[in-house]
């Protein structure tokens, strides 16, 4: 009985010993992408207009909009992996990837236009390379960032990659929203790449609590890079109306 | 000669400020010139803006009628719907779209392709490649679009060439929903520059990629214009256009203003140039080559003020010349004549100023000094008047005015210890002492030296003479014996002979403040 006594005393008071796990919560909220992303038209001519008969579709491409939290202590990246993107014709599948560092993107052309892929804003890393009908092209990315791989004669053909060295990241759904969960408390530095270009970059502090981010970003990657924040504004508030995307989501 | 002077300084600021405007003035103008022309080459891009939307428009007016035809919107939704061979819906589509659109040329298109509602490609029309379908296309934002339900247009550039296109869906029959689209394509190369230049008359090139695909000038001479054009990628960003920047083709000067392309060219680096010819140099060479005998006439130069301008410039000079210059030179050679005839013995100096002055102060001291020099053998008041002067004095030569006094003359050494050194022949009369008297000039043969009786009677007769001058002067002549003077201008002289090499020393007995001196004359 004394010994049921004594242990009784003792492991709460052992478990107050005990150090505290940090506390985690879920960063949730929405981004309002470029219009020129929304509208699924990134380069316009001089007109656009409605048929006047049949209703307009929507785009059934993918925005691409891709929330990531870094700057997080003791967090690791993404262990490295190889994701084949496959070109066919003038549309690639998947249209981003979001991979960990030394990760590896095979681009497989399938269809029967020959392409010159590279990454126009970094091109000693991946320089223009033809890639005719039936073969690949495999490029490695080391360093953590985006990348946008564009064809030099088809720049519309453009894949977003995104390498991130923080597992706290997720794809926003069509609707804009997203929601990353398990972050540990403390600083972060949210980055949103929407539009082929990291539109939006802000701290943050999670205290273990959810926290809600309404993100709205008014520009698109054919704007100029050295108005990058010109703009864009945020609000923190409650917000309930995106839908959890996947936090997981490496590939549309 | 102090006015002529201050007339020259002044016409030289004269014509220094006048030759500063004449370059100056033209450089306001042609800034308003350069201005003017780019503010042409900014109402030639408007238009070229207007021109390309229209062009755009019309296309896809164009392409929207057939895309309401039935007969393709049967194959394409045939197509589409994967029912039938693709061959033949290929033929189909193709024999249909060039029924309807027979001179593809005339309207200004190059190609015609028809895709079914999933991207791939049934049809073709005009171009290279019209036997070519199948592949899949879907993904071309133009293409994407129309499959939406839009009608857009893009700029395209690929294969080094750049292709305006336009695209509209392709409706069913019921018109309910879009079995897949068309778009046509124009060429926009050399053939497009050439019309922008003839409607604009601007001349233009269009750039891909960094390179000059097509232009009205030369392209090789337009090597700097992509990289000139990227470097103001801000302004394009920006403004959609430059400013009228200057480039350098070949031996010219032009302004250009850049303007992207729309669409998905514009991340090809697909420009419009216009080029305008910048306003000719500002500088002399470049205004006298401009120059026209038009410009020359009466009624366009002014002739009249400049020629009165350069005439009164030159009668002030003309004037001041004969008054500070021409007219004293007149009177001193009036006085100089006068001098000849022996009709007065020196010239009035006191008359001139400045450097006339001088020169008649100079021509009294040469005359004094001949004066003595010849007062033995030759003495200038013992010419009767209206003689010639003597061969070789300082008059000889008739129209010589200022001849040189014979050499003779030139300053002659001191004699050490006997007086201080006597000034140069010509040097002005106030600093000359007088001399006291002038011992006889020994009747020398034409080359041959005096004899030695002649010269200790020189000898002698300069040692009376100083000795009366010291007396004169009240100097103490104690110990001023003959052998002893003797002795020393004897060695004098010698020393003298040997330094000049001359035949003789002419001895002179002076006075200077006040003291009794000696001046010794190589004669040669």
């Amino acid at each position: 009985m004394t010994t049921m006594t004594s242990l009784r005393t003792l492991v709460p008071l052992l478990l107050l010993a005990l150090p505290l796990p940090a506390l985690a919560g879920t960063v949730k909220g929405t981004v309002r992408v470029p219009d020129a992303v929304r509208s699924g038209r990134m380069n316009q001519g001089y007109w656009r207009l409605e048929n006047g008969n049949v209703p307009v579709r929507p785009s059934a491409k993918k925005l691409g909009t891709v929330v990531v939290l870094d700057g997080i202590s003791g967090t690791h990246p993404p262990p490295p992996k190889t994701v084949t993107v496959e070109i066919a014709g003038l549309s690639a599948t998947p249209r981003f990837v979001v991979i960990g560092p030394g990760s590896v993107v095979e681009f497989k052309n399938t269809g029967k236009i020959t392409h010159e892929l590279s990454v126009p804003a970094d091109e000693t890393l991946m320089p223009v390379e033809r890639l005719n009908p039936g073969t690949f092209r495999h490029q490695k990315f080391g360093v953590p960032g985006g990348y946008l791989v564009r064809c030099s004669e088809y720049p519309s053909l453009a894949i977003s990659v995104i390498v991130v060295d923080s597992p706290y990241y997720a794809v926003a759904d069509d609707k804009g929203a997203f929601s990353i969960p398990g972050v540990p408390d403390g600083k972060a530095n949210l980055k949103v790449w929407a539009g082929g270009r990291w539109a939006h970059q802000e701290s943050i502090e999670t205290n273990g609590k959810d926290l809600s981010i309404r993100i709205e970003s008014a520009k698109s990657a054919n704007q100029p890079e050295a108005k990058d924040t010109e703009g864009m504004g945020t609000g923190k508030e409650g917000d309930s109306e995106g839908k959890e995307s996947d936090p997981k989501g490496s590939a549309e | 000669m102090f006015l002529s002077k201050i007339w020259f300084i002044l016409v030289a600021l004269f014509a220094g400020v006048s030759l500063s405007i004449a370059l100056t003035a033209p450089r306001p103008m042609v800034q308003k010139l350069e201005e003017l022309e780019g503010q042409r080459l900014d109402r030639a891009e408007y238009a070229t803006e207007q021109m390309l939307k229209v062009d755009a428009h019309k296309w896809i007016d164009r392409v929207a009628r057939l895309g309401r035809d039935a007969v393709l919107a049967e194959a394409l939704d045939s197509a589409s719907r994967g029912s039938g061979e693709l061959g033949v819906q290929h033929r189909t589509v193709q024999v249909r779209i060039q029924a309807l659109l027979p001179d593809l040329a005339g309207a200004g298109i190059a190609t015609i392709v028809a895709v079914d509602a999933n991207g791939r490609v049934v049809a073709r029309v005009g171009g290279d490649d019209d036997k070519s379908f199948g592949e899949n296309i879907g993904g071309a934002e133009l293409i994407d679009d129309a499959l939406r339900g839009f009608l857009s247009d893009d700029v395209w550039g690929a294969g080094g060439r750049l292709l305006r296109v336009a695209g509209a869906p392709v409706l069913s029959k019921s018109r309910d929903r879009i079995v897949g689209a068309l778009y046509v394509g124009a060429e926009t190369g050399a053939q497009f520059a050439e019309r922008l230049k003839k409607n604009l008359d601007v001349d233009i090139a269009l750039l891909l990629k960094g390179k000059v695909i097509a232009s009205t000038i030369p392209a090789e001479v337009l090597s700097g214009l992509p990289d000139m054009v990227e470097q103001h990628r801000q302004d394009i960003d920006n403004l959609k256009r430059t400013p009228a920047l200057p480039i350098d083709v070949g031996k010219e000067t032009y302004l250009a203003v850049a303007a992207p392309f729309p669409g998905q060219a514009s991340l090809q680096k697909a420009y419009y140039v216009l080029i305008g010819k910048k306003p000719a140099h500002a500088d002399m060479g470049s205004l006298l080559a401009s120059t026209s005998a038009r410009d020359l006439k009466w009624g366009s130069f002014p002739w009249i003020p400049l020629l009165v301008t350069i005439l009164g410039i030159i009668a002030v000079g003309l004037f001041l010349q004969r008054f500070e210059v021409d007219g004293p030179m007149q009177r001193i050679r009036a006085e100089l004549r006068a001098l000849v005839r022996l009709d007065g013995a020196k010239l009035d100096d006191h008359k001139y100023g400045g450097g006339f002055g001088g020169i008649a102060r100079d021509v009294n001291a040469a005359l004094e000094h001949v004066s003595i020099a010849m007062s033995g053998a030759h003495p200038l008041g013992n010419h009767p008047p209206g003689d010639a002067p003597p061969p070789g004095s300082a008059f000889a030569g008739g129209e010589s005015h200022f001849a040189q006094a014979p050499r003779a003359a030139a300053g002659p050494p001191l004699i050490p210890g006997l007086g201080a050194p006597p000034p140069p022949a010509f040097a002005p009369p106030s600093d000359e002492p007088a001399p006291v008297t002038a011992p006889a000039q020994p009747a020398f043969g034409a080359a041959g030296a005096p004899s030695e009786q002649d010269e200790d009677a020189h000898i002698r007769e300069v040692y009376e003479q100083f000795l009366a001058t010291k007396k004169e002067c009240g100097e103490p002549t104690t110990g001023l014996t003959l052998d002893k003077f003797s002795q020393r201008l004897h060695d004098n002289r010698a020393a003298l002979m040997a330094k000049h090499d001359c035949r003789t020393v002419r001895f002179t007995v002076y006075v200077k403040e006040g003291k009794a001196s000696l001046r010794a004359t190589p004669i040669k």
